[in-house]
């Protein structure tokens, strides 16, 4: 049983940027500094860590255990999967403390889309250059057939131009659309108040990178289209920088700080065809996420839907907020859409989400930031503070979630 | 330049068979199960031997979206095109693209038939155009077919 067996003591970010001049290995330095100093302890003290595998998180644990003077990691592992293995870092970082393998576990995530490749272009192609799929420097010259590999089915999939996470949320979008009646103005509607719901969280949010970029739905509305139903400020940002957070056990952490968050529960979750990004379900597409892991990590946790103060949900598109709050069972299914455009998600709304803005308009950080918003919020210090914020849930679409206490 | 797939002992036969006009699925010569994309053994009954199926090139649309902006300069010259899940008769789900129909036209639930382009030298791929026959037939039935929109 994980739950208050461990806690978050320490969060710490980077400044965000489109194109920072540091590189993602100094913006992770950076990070787990800033955490380990919030945390209250010495960074040499660090025995445990615990990243996204690559190429989600391109920096090793031996960079930074190199170029923090770490004295030894005893106990160090990767989730798969990336930002869909979100509630999984802190699920393996719980595990381990609670099992004595380390004491002081960092989870980190640093990006530089800048220098290393943008996640929404498929060749990779940056204001740097080449990205992690090969792909060559702007302006570069193509030259002969491109071979896609075989790896996750891509060489079904790309030869037919769907080679973005953007393309293949639009195609669920569209699904969610028609299985549930909506017309195009609806579905328009419903995500344009997400989009625009956190565009306003990020307004009040002095690290988000569109803090001073206001948008009203006629903004989100006159937008160009990326890939229909998708328009443009339906999809998160591209950028650099980096987050980082301490988990230790229960009793370390209340001789840390007064105001740990537990992890109640954590989850991660897989089964045929039910793979991030996967698109060749049998039955209906649109059920990403088994119920089954839903129901798992609130009954693990302890706590029921009502019980969850604010959620911040990954979105790297304003469409996965609209389904996650049907999937997480905060709604029924085919209902969010009407349910965000009555009630919204706002403040004052009965479940606010994605308070910090969102990848969509604070910054991407597959979903690493909006664990360390939730810290915020429990610890009642949040730009854009839930009043007794008391319970978080913090989830990604296809299933891997946690949810928190203070 | 084309995007082209790779391929191995595993998913070959599939683009061998594109390359000559015909659409086909694995399928477990033991429960006679087929699905796609291609796997080792069957995930049913975990028998080895596995076979190529026929399947009519009748399909619906099952979703899709309009790319209006190019993720890869292989498509640069592409946009706007048209992505789509299409579901076969057979059960099987494919990625293709559709062409022979207006982005504004396309529909979940359109009845759909496989064509196939040459895209690059000896690689040939299975696309989908709309299916007038079964529209036809579709809209002079009792409906429902088509999800509302
Ligand atoms: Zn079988």
């Amino acid at each position: 049983m994980i739950r208050r067996a461990a806690a978050i003591v320490g969060i710490g970010q980077t400044a965000y940027g489109k194109a920072l001049p540091s590189s993602a290995w100094e913006l992770a330095l950076e990070a787990v500094l800033a955490a380990c100093a919030d945390a209250g302890v010495d960074v040499a003290e660090v025995d445990g860590m615990c990243r996204f595998t690559a190429p989600f998180e391109t920096v090793t644990e031996a960079q930074l255990v190199r170029g923090l003077g770490i004295r030894e990691l005893s106990w160090f592992t990767q989730a798969a999967h990336g930002g869909e293995a979100l509630g999984a870092v802190v699920l393996h970082a719980a595990a381990a403390v609670s099992a004595g393998l380390a004491s002081t576990v960092v989870v980190y995530r640093a990006l530089s889309q800048s220098r290393g490749g943008r996640f929404g272009r498929a060749d990779g192609r940056g204001p740097g250059g080449g990205g992690p799929d090969g792909g060559q420097p702007e302006g570069g010259q193509p030259e002969g057939d491109i071979v896609v590999p075989e790896q996750d089915n891509l060489s079904f999939a790309w030869p037919f131009g769907l080679m973005s996470p953007g393309q293949l949320f639009a195609l669920w979008a569209r699904r969610y659309a028609a299985v549930h009646g909506l017309s195009d103005e609806d579905l328009t509607v419903a995500l344009g108040t997400i989009a625009v719901t956190q565009r306003r969280y990020a307004n009040g949010n002095p690290d988000a990178m569109m803090r001073s970029r206001t948008m009203s739905l006629d903004d989100y509305r006159a937008a160009r289209v990326i890939s229909e139903p998708l328009r443009l400020f339906d999809l998160c940002l591209e950028n650099d920088g980096a987050c980082a957070f301490v988990v230790t056990t229960a009793d370390r952490a209340r001789a840390l700080r007064p105001d740990p968050v537990y992890v109640l529960s954590a989850t991660q979750t897989i089964s045929p065809y039910r793979e991030p990004m996967g698109i060749y379900a049998g039955g209906e597409l649109l059920e990403l996420f088994p119920p089954a892991a839903a129901d798992r990590l609130f009954a693990q946790a302890g706590v029921g839907r009502a019980d969850i103060d604010v959620a911040e949900f990954y979105d790297a598109t304003s469409y996965m907020p609209l389904r996650s709050l049907e999937s997480y069972g905060f709604v029924p299914d085919g209902r969010a859409w009407r349910y965000v455009t009555e009630q919204g998600t706002g403040p004052g709304s009965p479940l606010p989400v994605n308070t910090h803005g969102g990848h969509l308009s604070e910054a991407y950080l597959h979903g690493m930031n909006g664990i360390l918003e939730a810290v915020r919020q429990l610890r009642g210090t949040a730009a854009n503070q839930v009043p007794d914020a008391e319970v978080a849930l913090v989830g990604a679409p296809a299933g891997s979630a946690t949810i928190l206490a203070r | 330049m084309a995007v082209v797939p790779g391929m191995s002992e595993l998913t070959a036969p599939f683009w061998e068979a594109a390359r000559a006009g015909r659409l086909v699925v694995q399928e477990c010569q033991s429960c006679r199960q087929s699905w796609h994309p291609p796997l080792p053994r069957c995930p049913h009954c975990h028998a080895a031997g596995l076979g190529w199926r026929p399947v009519s090139g009748e399909g619906t649309v099952y979703t899709y979206t309009v790319v209006r902006h190019p993720t890869h300069h292989a498509f640069a010259d592409e946009v706007p095109y048209v992505v789509a899940l299409v579901a076969l008769a057979e059960g099987p789900r494919l990625v293709t693209a559709l062409l022979g129909v207006a982005p504004d036209e396309v529909r979940v639930g359109q009845p759909v038939r496989a064509v196939f382009r040459d895209v690059a030298a000896g690689v040939a791929l299975p696309y989908f155009e709309p299916d007038a026959g079964r529209a036809a037939a579709q809209r002079g039935s009792l409906g429902g077919l088509w999800p509302a929109r």
